[in-house]
């Protein structure tokens, strides 16, 4: 006999009022988890895509620089277009590392996801140091480097003669295939400028213009500058960080109303558990007596409460935590179709330390709801045992 | 000297013992100036009507209740004196408890039941269990829950439980209330065999079987003992050669 045992028996001796009790809990942790899980993976999943992106200012038709934003990011058709004339502008403007220009489209064939070109340059390698790619990058207008993900799922090798999806009749060979980035450039196709803007019908177009800087710190006065000049009125100048800003400002909104859920679900489950155990310990109070009697010190009956307590909330906790985590995929594809900007892939992911924590927490605001419980059991009085008669 | 590090020959004294309870504006004088001793190894009953104030000296014997005045001394140490861990240390280690109702934790099974108090005085108790459920016959339904005993063998396990730290007095309440003749004589049976084993036993009963088993009976009477002597039905004289141990004359 342990402890830990009698603890445990004293729980299962009532299994719907432990169960109703634990769920509470879990649904406490899980929604506590959940969205720290979300808000950290959402934020990271963005920072990383616009990271990938490797440019600090995206250069764009006028319109919503978020829809211009995603759609760079993301592969899209563009409505509309800029003049291949701007890039020579904007490579001059000082501050301006690279600057480098790209044509995108997307085809939409029978299968559920586009099929994404993108017409770029060589220079968009500075942009993409963490590029690795198996052959080389195209260097003719017949040349196409294909993104790892399309590549496995169309079976093609560097070498391979292939007919362009969506594009029936004409053929590529691929120079190259880019090694795994995680991101969206798995699923693109690559050709090289001037034949995406052959093959598009848009010669002398570009869909945008990907700047990167010499010191980032210098991202407003480039901007200021990149608005003043000739082509400033013809194109939309956006600094990626401020929209990284404006997207975590709006999820940081979403997620305050959301955490504030989750904080009445904590106290709930809090009150729940408190109440469940005062309750159990007025069902108890004759046994509590008894334990008193043959010997259990007011320590030892404030010690086994709070062990139960301890219990429920540890049990509670992991079925909410790993309950949560398995129903977050479902979460971020509902979230995919609600948020202004998603990233690309699963941005949730296992975290441990945050487990560990909201754990912790749980255990922690549970060992608080059990105080009272506790130290009304550990004041039971060993008389209660025995007969009221006097 | 003793097990309990007593040299008395007392295991209990009471002098001048009065317990008065508030029960709204009126004060319900429970024990009133009661004297007792008990000696090593006496078996007395504590008989009486309801109200006579029985449970009450059980509460004070068994060191779950202060008096309002008065002295009393469990192997020499004053309850006065004790602070509320010491009490509940003497409860744990010198007085075990046999409840009218067995009092058995139902979660539990009858061995882990009769450990229970060994693990509030973190001893190893499990092989301790085990002999004394085969002292009192039930070491055949050591794995089994209470609610599969019937009332005696609740009762066994009960007292069982409250051997297993060794202590020095056993104090019953109503230990047989609840059971039927067949049980009631196995119990009976049972104190007589720890008594004779050296155990000293105080119980608190309505049946006058057990008031005539017993070696030696205290009568009470709204909160007085009236009467001290050996069991009904023997001739009523004190014990220890002819002297009176109880304070209270007898009526």
């Amino acid at each position: 006999m342990t402890w830990w045992k009698l603890s445990i028996k004293e729980w299962r001796r009532r299994p719907l009022r432990t169960l109703v009790t634990a769920a509470g809990i879990a649904l406490a942790a899980g929604s506590v988890y959940s969205l720290l899980c979300f808000e950290r993976g959402y934020r990271q999943g963005v920072a990383g895509e616009l990271d990938r992106l490797g440019a600090q200012i995206l250069v764009a038709p006028k319109g919503c620089p978020y829809d211009a934003a995603s759609m760079a990011l993301h592969g899209a058709s563009w409505p509309c277009y800029l003049k291949e004339s701007y890039i020579k502008e904007v490579r001059t403007v000082p501050g301006v590392a690279t600057a480098t220009p790209v044509l995108m489209a997307a085809i939409y064939t029978d299968e559920s996801t586009p099929t994404v070109y993108l017409g770029i340059e060589p220079d968009m390698v500075a942009l993409k140091p963490e590029w690795r790619l198996e052959g080389h990058f195209p260097r003719q207008a017949d040349e196409l480097l294909a993104g790892s993900e399309i590549a496995f799922h169309r079976g093609w090798h560097v070498g391979d003669q292939i007919t362009l999806p969506g594009h029936n009749g004409q053929t590529a060979q691929i120079s190259g295939i880019l090694n795994p980035t995680h991101g969206a450039d798995d699923t693109f196709l690559f050709l090289p400028l001037s034949a995406a803007q052959r093959l598009f019908h848009h010669e002398h177009q570009l869909t945008h213009i990907l700047v990167r800087l010499n010191d980032p710190n210098q991202l407003d006065d480039t901007v200021r500058q990149l608005r003043g000049c000739d082509a400033g009125l013809g194109m939309n100048v956006i600094p990626l960080a401020h929209v990284f800003h404006t997207i975590q400002s709006i999820v940081n909104s979403t997620r305050s109303v959301l955490g504030c859920v989750a904080l009445l679900a904590v106290l709930l489950a809090a009150a729940g558990l408190s109440n469940a155990l005062l309750m159990a310990v007025s069902e108890r109070t004759t046994e509590i007596g008894t334990l008193r009697a043959i010997g259990a010190s007011a320590r030892d009956m404030f010690g086994l409460l709070w062990l139960e307590t301890l219990q429920v909330c540890l049990v509670g906790g992991v079925i909410g935590i790993v309950g949560a985590f398995a129903g977050l995929r479902g979460l971020e594809s509902l979230a995919r179709m609600q948020l202004p900007f998603a990233p690309t892939g699963a941005f949730v992911h296992w975290q441990w330390w945050l487990a560990a924590n909201c754990l912790g927490g749980v255990v922690m605001l549970g060992s608080l709801a059990g105080l009272v419980p506790a130290w009304r059991a550990a004041r039971v009085a060993p008389a209660r045992a025995m007969r009221t008669e006097i | 000297m003793t097990a309990n590090g007593s040299n008395s020959d007392f295991v209990l004294r009471a002098a001048a013992l009065t317990r008065i309870y508030q029960r709204g504006c009126e004060q319900v004088r429970a024990l009133d100036h009661v004297d007792f001793e008990v000696r090593r190894n006496e078996f007395i009953a504590v008989v009486g009507p309801s109200g006579a104030g029985k449970t009450t000296l059980l509460h004070l014997a068994g060191f779950m209740d202060s008096p309002t005045s008065g002295k009393l001394e469990l192997l020499g140490r004053a309850v006065s004196d004790l602070t509320e861990s010491e009490r509940t240390r003497m409860r744990r280690e010198a007085i075990g408890f046999v409840f009218q109702h067995f009092s058995l934790l139902p979660t539990l099974t009858v061995a882990e039941n009769v450990a229970l108090p060994a693990l509030f005085a973190r001893r190893p108790c499990q092989p301790r269990a085990n002999e004394l459920l085969d002292r009192v016959g039930l070491s055949h339904r050591s794995a089994h829950r209470p609610s599969e005993l019937s009332g005696g063998e609740m009762q066994r396990a009960a007292i069982a439980r409250a051997l297993i730290n060794q202590p020095a007095l056993l104090l019953a309440d109503e230990p047989t209330g609840n059971l039927d003749l067949d049980s009631t004589h196995q119990v009976l049976e049972l104190f007589h065999r720890l008594n004779r084993e050296g155990l000293t036993i105080v119980l608190v009963t309505h049946n006058p079987l057990l008031g005539k088993a017993a070696g030696r009976t205290l009568r009470m009477a709204s909160g007085k003992v009236e009467t001290d002597g050996l069991a009904v039905g023997k001739e009523q004289r004190g014990r220890a050669g002819g002297k009176i141990l109880i304070g209270a004359e007898p009526k």
